[in-house]
């Protein structure tokens, strides 16, 4: 069951690239399993018909546009997307001129993570009449649950309606950098101690954010370096204080570092002290 | 006798005031611990933060950042550039439990070596009350 976002996602798309306006469309594709969707680039119109939009279009697409670097790219932009968009425009990072941004209203994707294994029922979430997903706010991700905004900041062309928000559901992670911020800073260094002492530095983090651009970073060790074999725990603070340094004007919250960590670390209460640091300046 | 804990400084001073300063200092004679190591750089706006992180990695248990006063700076602007990226570091090292009188940025002229005695002898005393920090595993 596709819905019409998606009929018309890929509909714009085939038009768009048939008349050559663009050399690709970046959206998203079925993934390996009914939850997941990939990032995928069509450049075709018979390619344009994989594209999907469903209840969890998850990935940030932002990130996948420097392999398109001097290319036309048509892209689906949700609110969180566009705005790491807006930044990499602002660090020079895409040409406005050779972007086509089609804005997609967006009530907020559903986590794939809080699914029960074995539980793959995609269609049931999605309601066609309001295009949102049909579960309350405690299984959307952390960050669509507090989520201001249904529509992007950056946008040639849109998508979707605007219907009545649900009830804004205060943002839990500024509750826990507040709690984390009063503590004593032994205490706070225990917590960071504990939770870090599971990174094994993958720099996932690192690849999968879309505003951590360098061609190569100062941050990452090499595979065979001892400190990151022995996983170093100062070497550990020291990328993870690095990396929200480097980031400190720039992260957007899209959380796709907590995303994709493997082992579960709390990066967004990293990148939420960010934010709130940035609104005190 | 107890043996007392003397912390590891790392100065990171800028050529032109604050290493200038810690020279006075010598050739007035001021005294000041030892603890501290010095390394020369041209201008605190040539410090990026990840020299404190690694510094605080490989062992350091404070560190303190030094150039001129601002207004003074040889480079115009450098220790304003220092400033403002050591007010967001400073903040990213508090957020990470790290003490926040583990590092600190101060501005010495090339006359004040009295001043530079006195900074390093306090954050000496407060490093000693602090303890160490325990980063560096090897």
């Amino acid at each position: 069951m596709s819905s019409l976002i998606e009929q018309q996602l890929r509909e714009r798309a085939t038009a768009l690239l048939d008349a050559g306006s663009i050399d690709l469309f970046l959206g998203y594709r079925q993934g390996s399993r009914a939850l997941r969707v990939a990032p995928f680039a069509a450049r075709s119109s018979s390619e344009a018909e994989r594209l999907v939009w469903n209840a969890v279009c998850v990935p940030n697409l932002a990130g996948a546009l420097h392999k398109y670097a001097d290319q036309r790219v048509g892209i689906a932009l949700k609110m969180c997307d566009a705005r790491s968009v807006i930044e990499l425009l602002r660090f020079n990072q895409v040409k406005r001129e050779n972007l086509h941004v089609i804005g997609v209203v967006c009530h907020g994707m559903a986590d794939p993570e809080l699914v029960e294994v074995g539980d793959e029922t995609p269609i049931a979430w999605w309601d066609p009449a309001s295009e949102r997903p049909t579960v309350g706010p405690e299984r959307l991700l952390e960050k669509c649950a507090s989520c201001p905004k249904p529509v992007p900041d950056l946008y040639d062309e849109l998508l979707g309606t605007v219907v009545s928000a649900p009830a804004a559901v205060e943002d839990a992670r500024i509750t826990d950098v507040r709690k984390l911020e009063a503590m004593d800073a032994p205490t706070r260094r225990a917590f960071w101690q504990a939770q870090l002492s599971n990174c094994t530095l993958c720099y996932a983090c690192q690849t999968v954010c879309p505003l951590c651009f360098c061609k190569r970073c100062a941050l990452s060790l090499e595979r065979d370096d001892p400190r990151r074999q022995a996983r170093d725990m100062g070497s550990i603070f020291t990328f993870h204080m690095m990396r929200a340094y480097h980031l400190a004007e720039r992260c957007t919250g899209c959380d796709e570092c907590e995303r994709v960590c493997p082992e579960d670390i709390p990066l967004s209460l990293i990148t939420e002290k960010l934010e709130l640091d940035r609104g005190q300046q | 006798m107890s043996e007392r804990f003397e912390p590891n400084i790392l100065g990171l001073l800028c050529s032109w005031c604050a290493y200038t300063g810690a020279d006075t200092a010598g050739v007035s004679r001021a005294q000041y611990p030892a603890n501290i190591r010095i390394v020369r750089v041209m201008c605190s706006g040539r410090i990026d933060p990840i020299f404190v992180a690694r510094a605080f990695e490989h062992g350091a248990d404070g560190v303190l950042v030094a150039g001129c006063h601002p207004g003074d700076c040889h480079y115009v602007s450098g220790n304003h550039f220092a400033q403002d990226r050591f007010a967001t570091f400073a903040r990213i090292l508090d957020f990470f439990g790290i003490d926040e009188r583990r590092f600190r940025l101060d501005w010495v002229s090339g006359a004040e070596g009295a001043r530079f005695a006195t900074i390093v002898s306090e954050m000496t005393e407060e490093l000693r009350a602090l303890g160490p920090l325990k980063m560096k595993v090897s």
